[in-house]
C-alpha cells in the first residue's frame, strides 16, 4: 500500500480550513490575520519549491549532490540557531557550522550504514530526510543550549570570575555553565521521549505508517530517530560550545564583550 | 607583593583611576578606604586580570599581570568577592569542586582542618549537607572564608567579607586574618573592626595617600 496522493483541487480545500481561525481572529480581534497569511504563504511556497527540488534530487540520487544539499540544510540550521541567540554571527558561525556538520553527518551515516544497513549510505531518500529530521528536531535544543551558555556566563559573571580566581583554567571555569545549559536544553526532548506514543503519535512514525509500512516497522524507525535526536542535540551543543570558547574568551579567560549583538 | 604603577582606567566615559600608584608589601595588612563607586573592587579585578588598565601596569610579586602570568597569579591569591558568588548545589559539593581544580591538585580534602575552621567561624557541621541557596548571607560569607583558607594561599583579597556578620564574628574574622605575619591581606571594608588591629595600614583611594 502506497500513500494516497492528494489531488490539487482537494489540496486547495485544505486552505478552506483557514476560514475558521480567520473568523475567530476577526470576531475576538486577536489580530493575527496578517501574520497568519504571511506564514501560510511562505510555508506553501517553500514547500512547493522544495518538493520540486527534492524530486529531481531523488531522481538524480548522486552522493555528492546529496551531501551538498545536506550541508546547505546544516548551514541554514546554524544560521537560524545563531540568529535566535544573542551572539554575533561573524564570531561563531565557523565553529558552529563545523560542529553541526561533524555531528549530523556522523550520526546519519551511522543510522544508514550500521542500523538500517543500506547498500548506498548516501541514498537521497534516507540521507536527506533523516538529516533534515535530525537538524529540525535538535535545532530548538541547540538554540537553548548555546545561547543560555553565553547568556549565563554574562549574567552570572561574578560566579564565573570567582571560579577563575580560584585558579581554574578556562575549561574548568566554563564546565559548570556547560553542564547547566545542556541540562536545560535536553529537558524538553527527554520529556517528550518519556511520553512518546501515549500523548501523541510522533512525526516519523506517522510518515512511515502512511508510507505503507506496518506499525512494527514504524516504531523501530521512531526509536532509532529519537535516540539519534538526543545524541545529536547533546553532542552538537557540547561540541559547539567547546569550539566557540576558543574564540569567545580573552587570553585572561574573561568573556569578550564584542561577541554579543547590541 | 602587589604594585600599581601609574594605572589609568575609565569606565563608561568616567575616569576611575588617573595615574594611580601604590604598593602593598609582603605580609602587610592593608585596608582600602573610600566612598562607594570609587573603584575599590575594580582594584581587585585589576590584580586578578578580570579588567586590564588602559595605561600603566599592575605587578604581582614582581611579575606584570598579563595574559601569560595571570593564570599563575590566580593560583597564588585567595579572593572573596562582595556578592560571595560561591556556586550552586550543596556546600559539600562546592568544596569538592574547589579541590577538584587542577590548580589545587596538591591539596587533599582535610576533614579535620575543615572541622576546625568550621568551629572557629562558628558554623555547624551539618551545613555541609545544606544547599548553598538556603544559607544566610553570613553563612555564605563564612563558607567563602573557609574556602579561601583551605586553599593554603598567602595573599588574600577580601571584598566586604565582614558585611553580613555580627559584631563578635567581625572581630574574630579580622583578628584571624591580621594575626598571620606571612599573609598579605588587602581588605575592602566599611567595618571599623579592621582598624582596631595595630598592624593595619589604610590606603585612601580618594586622596590617593596612606592614612594610617
Amino acid at each position: 500500500m502506497e500513500t494516497i496522493d492528494i489531488k490539487v483541487l482537494p489540496l486547495l480545500f485544505s486552505f478552506l480550513l483557514l476560514t475558521v481561525p480567520i473568523y475567530l481572529s476577526h470576531v475576538f480581534k486577536i489580530g493575527f490575520i496578517r501574520s497568519l497569511l504571511y506564514s501560510v504563504v511562505r510555508m506553501a511556497v517553500q514547500l512547493f519549491l522544495i518538493g520540486i527540488f527534492l524530486k529531481y534530487l531523488f531522481r538524480l540520487n548522486n552522493p555528492y549532490a546529496n551531501i551538498a544539499w545536506l550541508v546547505v540544510m546544516i548551514l541554514v540550521a546554524v544560521f537560524s540557531a545563531i540568529r535566535n541567540s544573542s551572539l554575533k554571527a561573524g564570531k561563531v558561525l565557523v565553529p558552529a557550522f563545523v560542529s553541526f556538520t561533524i555531528v549530523t553527518l556522523a550520526i546519519v551515516l551511522y543510522l544508514n550504514g550500521v542500523i538500517i544497513r543500506m547498500k548506498n549510505i548516501f541514498d537521497a531518500r534516507y540521507l536527506i530526510v533523516l538529516g533534515g529530521m535530525l537538524l529540525g528536531s535538535s535545532l530548538r535544543g541547540n538554540i537553548i543550549g548555546i545561547s543560555s551558555f553565553y547568556k549565563n556566563i554574562r549574567k552570572d559573571s561574578k560566579r564565573f570570575l570567582y571560579i577563575l580566581s580560584l585558579g581554574a583554567t578556562r575549561h574548568e571555569a566554563v564546565l559548570p555553565f556547560l553542564r547547566e545549559s545542556v541540562q536545560l536544553a535536553v529537558r524538553p526532548t527527554l520529556a517528550s521521549m518519556a511520553t512518546m506514543g501515549i500523548v501523541a503519535l510522533p512525526g516519523m512514525m506517522t510518515g512511515v505508517i502512511m508510507g505503507g509500512a506496518s506499525p512494527e516497522v514504524a516504531i523501530k524507525y521512531q526509536i532509532m530517530i529519537m535516540l539519534a535526536i538526543v545524541t545529536s542535540t547533546i553532542s552538537s551543543i557540547v561540541l559547539t560550545i567547546l569550539m566557540t570558547t576558543h574564540i569567545c574568551f580573552s587570553g585572561y579567560g574573561t568573556l569578550k564583550a564584542d561577541i554579543f549583538r547590541k | 607583593m602587589i604594585d600599581f604603577e601609574d594605572v589609568y582606567l575609565s569606565y563608561n566615559g568616567k575616569v576611575l583611576f588617573n595615574d594611580l600608584s601604590f604598593k602593598v608589601g609582603k605580609g602587610e595588612k592593608v585596608i582600602l578606604a573610600g566612598r562607594s563607586g570609587i573603584g575599590k573592587s575594580t582594584l581587585f579585578s585589576l590584580i586578578l586580570g578580570f579588567v586590564t588598565p588602559e595605561r600603566g601596569m599592575v605587578f604581582f610579586d614582581g611579575e606584570p599581570v598579563d595574559e601569560k602570568n595571570v593564570w599563575q597569579i590566580r593560583r597564588r591569591v585567595a579572593f572573596i568577592d562582595q556578592d560571595v558568588s560561591i556556586g550552586r548545589g550543596r556546600v559539600n559539593e562546592w568544596f569538592d569542586f574547589v579541590l577538584s581544580l587542577k590548580a589545587n591538585s596538591s591539596l587533599r580534602r582535610d576533614e579535620r582542618g575543615l572541622r576546625e575552621s568550621f568551629e572557629y567561624f562558628e558554623l555547624e557541621g551539618d551545613i555541609l549537607e545544606k544547599d548553598i541557596n538556603e544559607l544566610s548571607g553570613g553563612e555564605r560569607q563564612r563558607i567563602a572564608v573557609v574556602t579561601s583558607i583551605i586553599l593554603g594561599r598567602k595573599v588574600f583579597l577580601l571584598d566586604e567579607v565582614t558585611a553580613s556578620l555580627d559584631g563578635h564574628m567581625k572581630e574574630k574574622l579580622a583578628w584571624f586574618f591580621c594575626s598571620r605575619s606571612d599573609w598579605t591581606v588587602v581588605v575592602i571594608s566599611h567595618d571599623s573592626v579592621w582598624l582596631e588591629n595595630p598592624n593595619v595600614k589604610v590606603f585612601d583611594l580618594e586622596g590617593k595617600r596612606w592614612k594610617q
